[in-house]
């Protein structure tokens, strides 16, 4: 093999980790390396050498379709006539609820998320 | 989706230069952030690049004079906090590297033409990363006060309008909290300490006192014939001036100069209760012009050694330059 | 099967356990001091500002290796740590002679002609054998060593993985890089034998448990840095450098301690 251009050493990475379990994977920052392996050992000390990182990934930039800048002017924006996707738009539902019966609630956020503790009793 | 894409491309098509300039005044005027790939005035582009380049290369410069006294340190404890310490300032180095280098993609350059614009002069560095060390007393000033100085130029450009380099200046000024408090201890630990050891930490002072006065740049344009201040504040990357920054470091740290015990070598230093405002003697600006064009005492020694690393371990990224992993 | 020391009080009252021990945790601290100096002598003139990071990280955690062993030396009642570390004299220090050979010709401040390719071999021979003897630590009759030997190993995974993956990478790439690399294991071969010396206590130390036989040491070496390198490099290298375990050195040594005290010796008693 023969050397090639040293200009393609300098390869663009973007760095993401896990800092727990519970976390979703957060982007670090960007590297230059020669290569995804170089890359990967290159991450964690350049940037989490102070926090925990459980998982590491490394994405070779030139992989990634970001929207441009132009893209972003025009395709973030978004009518506010949503209701019907979240429970913004259900909120009659409570006096309904109250007339058919006085004990029984609507199913809301709260009520949902707290049966992830199981059956009690 | 691909037809809105298009439908983009349409509405940029009507929008005129001046139009998206209103736009991008607009948006960092209601405090959003600039992104790399976000449209932005060439003057806007071209200040980020000179500011950013010189920070990053500042920061790989910086950890030069550090260096020279981290094999020396005196204690198992001192080795490993200066180790931690110059690592950082290459580390912040590789953070504005790597936003210098995003923005300078529209020209086609990398990282290896950083490294070659700094060698040439055509990329300079912060005028302290020029100056001699003479002792362990010089590292803990640097710790101490030229990070202190960097620590209040920094801070004062956390909210800028260009995130990449907001993002980057949250990281290090977070690290800088450490630098502030490793400073303090090597400082502490001289002054406290032998008449030997109080005698090397005055020496280093008043030997650091004109770089740390001209840190913050010249107070007017009129003094070198160029400055950058009015154009990093109009685009919102810098909140004050010059010398209000200058005026920001001797609130801050003159008082703990002094609860030092050490002798500030500028006699005429005074605070005006009225103004709130410090009187200090100028320093020589025309030396600062000479040192940061390269010719401070050991700017061309610590060239050298960028150098010298640079064409010694050529074949190393020459091997590993091929298109992908040879693993 | 050998009795378990509990503490430094306990292995105290057996003065040829204590005197093998303490030659061993010599070896440990001494190699990781000049190692992690040498390896700071490097700082900002690595071949790219993220392996500069990288790199040094591994410097400090071997420098914080260095220091726990110097305090292992300290509870042994061998002087305090800072002096152990500073204030030996050549002919004390029992770190191997390959370890501290310069990084190149010239000062880390002046003209420092650096070979990343001595850094690359050096540190991949000297990680690979830290492995084996932290995995042969962790089972010793001194539970003082045995527990630090457990939580160094688990940073000093990365070095190896670090410097394994530049030696790979370095050897399978150009012809250029493939004979620096094969120049310096050549080398190697010559003057890398010390370091897998157990030194004059070698006997006592196998025979309290403390570690293990040095040919049974030196054989799992072998097999692991074979699975890196080309099969030429199948015999244990020799000693061209002398015995750093017995207390020869050369003037590189010399070198290293005159820049490591240069603040130290100021005022050894004051403060820093």
């Amino acid at each position: 093999m023969s050397g090639a251009n040293e200009k393609n050493f300098y390869k663009e990475y973007e760095v993401f980790s896990k800092k727990s379990n519970k976390l979703p994977l957060q982007h670090q920052f960007s590297l230059l390396a020669p290569n995804k392996e170089m890359a990967l050992m290159m991450a964690q000390e350049n940037f989490m050498r102070r926090e925990d990182a459980i998982d590491i990934w490394v994405v070779a930039r030139e992989d990634i379709r970001a929207l441009t800048g132009e893209e972003k002017q025009v395709l973030t924006k978004r009518l506010d006539n949503k209701d019907y996707r979240n429970t913004k738009g259900y909120g009659y539902l409570r006096k309904l609820w109250r007339e058919k019966e006085e004990k029984l609630k609507m199913l809301d956020e709260k009520e949902i998320m707290s049966w992830s503790e199981g059956r009690k009793g | 989706m691909y037809h809105y894409i298009e439908g983009a491309d349409s509405i940029q098509n009507v929008s005129t230069d001046e139009e998206k300039y209103e736009h991008f005044m607009q948006r960092i005027n209601n405090g959003e952030k600039v992104e790399a790939n976000d449209w932005m005035p060439d003057d806007y582009r071209t200040a980020l690049i000179r500011l950013i380049s010189m920070h990053g290369v500042s920061e790989i410069m910086g950890a030069l004079p550090e260096k020279e006294w981290t094999p020396k340190a005196p204690s198992l404890k001192r080795k490993l906090a200066i180790m931690a310490k110059v690592q950082d300032e290459m580390g912040h180095g590789q953070l504005l590297l790597r936003v210098a280098e995003d923005l300078q993609k529209p020209f086609g350059t990398t990282r290896k033409e950083v490294m070659e614009d700094l060698l040439t002069g055509k990329i300079k560095f912060h005028n302290v990363f020029h100056m001699k060390t003479k002792s362990w007393a010089d590292a803990a000033i640097i710790a101490w006060l030229v990070d202190g100085a960097a620590i209040i130029t920094q801070t004062n450009m956390l909210n800028a309008s260009y995130g990449p380099y907001q993002r980057a200046l949250q990281r290090i000024c977070a690290e800088e909290v450490f630098h502030a408090q490793h400073g303090e201890a090597l400082v502490m630990a001289l002054a406290n300490g032998t008449k030997k050891q109080r005698e090397m930490l005055q020496e280093a002072f008043s030997r650091w006192w004109d770089s740390l006065i001209m840190f913050f740049g010249p107070p007017s344009p009129k003094v070198t014939g160029s400055s950058r201040q009015d154009i990093m504040i109009k685009y919102k990357i810098r909140i004050n001036t010059n010398e209000e920054l200058r005026q920001a470091f001797f609130d801050k740290y003159i008082p703990r100069v002094k609860a030092l015990g050490l002798e500030i070598p500028d006699k005429t230093l005074t605070f005006n209760e009225d103004t709130k405002e410090w009187t200090y003697a100028q320093p020589n600006w025309d030396d600062f012009k000479q040192i940061i064009n390269n010719h401070g005492p050991r700017s061309k020694a610590r060239l050298r050694l960028r150098e010298i690393a640079h064409e010694n371990s050529r074949w190393v990224r020459r091997a590993l330059a091929e298109e992908e992993a040879v693993v | 099967m050998n009795k378990s020391m509990e503490t430094a009080e306990v292995a105290k009252q057996n003065r040829a356990y204590a005197e093998a021990l303490a030659e061993l945790l010599y070896q440990f601290a001494d190699d990781d001091f000049i190692i992690s100096f040498r390896g700071s002598e490097w700082l900002g003139l690595a071949p790219f500002i993220e392996e500069d990071v990288a790199f040094s990280s591994i410097t400090q955690n071997t420098m914080g290796h260095a220091t726990m062993f110097f305090q292992l030396l300290e509870e042994l009642g061998e002087g305090d740590a800072d002096a152990l570390a500073h204030a030996r004299k050549v002919d004390e220090r029992r770190s191997s002679v390959y370890l501290e050979k310069m990084n190149g010709d010239g000062h880390y401040i002046e003209e420092p002609d650096y070979d990343w390719a001595l850094a690359v071999v050096r540190n991949f021979l000297y990680e690979t054998m830290k492995r084996v003897k932290l995995q042969a630590a962790m089972k010793s009759t001194y539970q003082p060593l045995a527990n630090m030997a457990t939580k160094i190993i688990m940073e000093q995974t990365y070095h190896l993985a670090h410097w394994k993956l530049w030696m790979e990478q370095l050897l399978g790439a150009t012809d250029e890089a493939k004979e620096k690399l094969l120049s310096r294991l050549d080398e190697a071969w010559e003057e890398f034998g010390d370091a897998l010396s157990l030194g004059p206590k070698a006997s006592d130390i196998a025979k309290f448990g403390i570690l293990i036989e040095e040919e049974t040491f030196k054989q799992y070496w072998l097999e692991e840095v074979k699975k890196t390198l080309p099969a030429k490099y199948a015999t244990i290298p020799k000693k061209s450098l002398g015995n750093g375990r017995e207390g020869m050195h050369g003037e590189d040594l010399q070198q290293a301690i005159n820049i490591f005290t240069e603040v130290y010796q100021i005022d050894e008693q004051a403060v820093w």
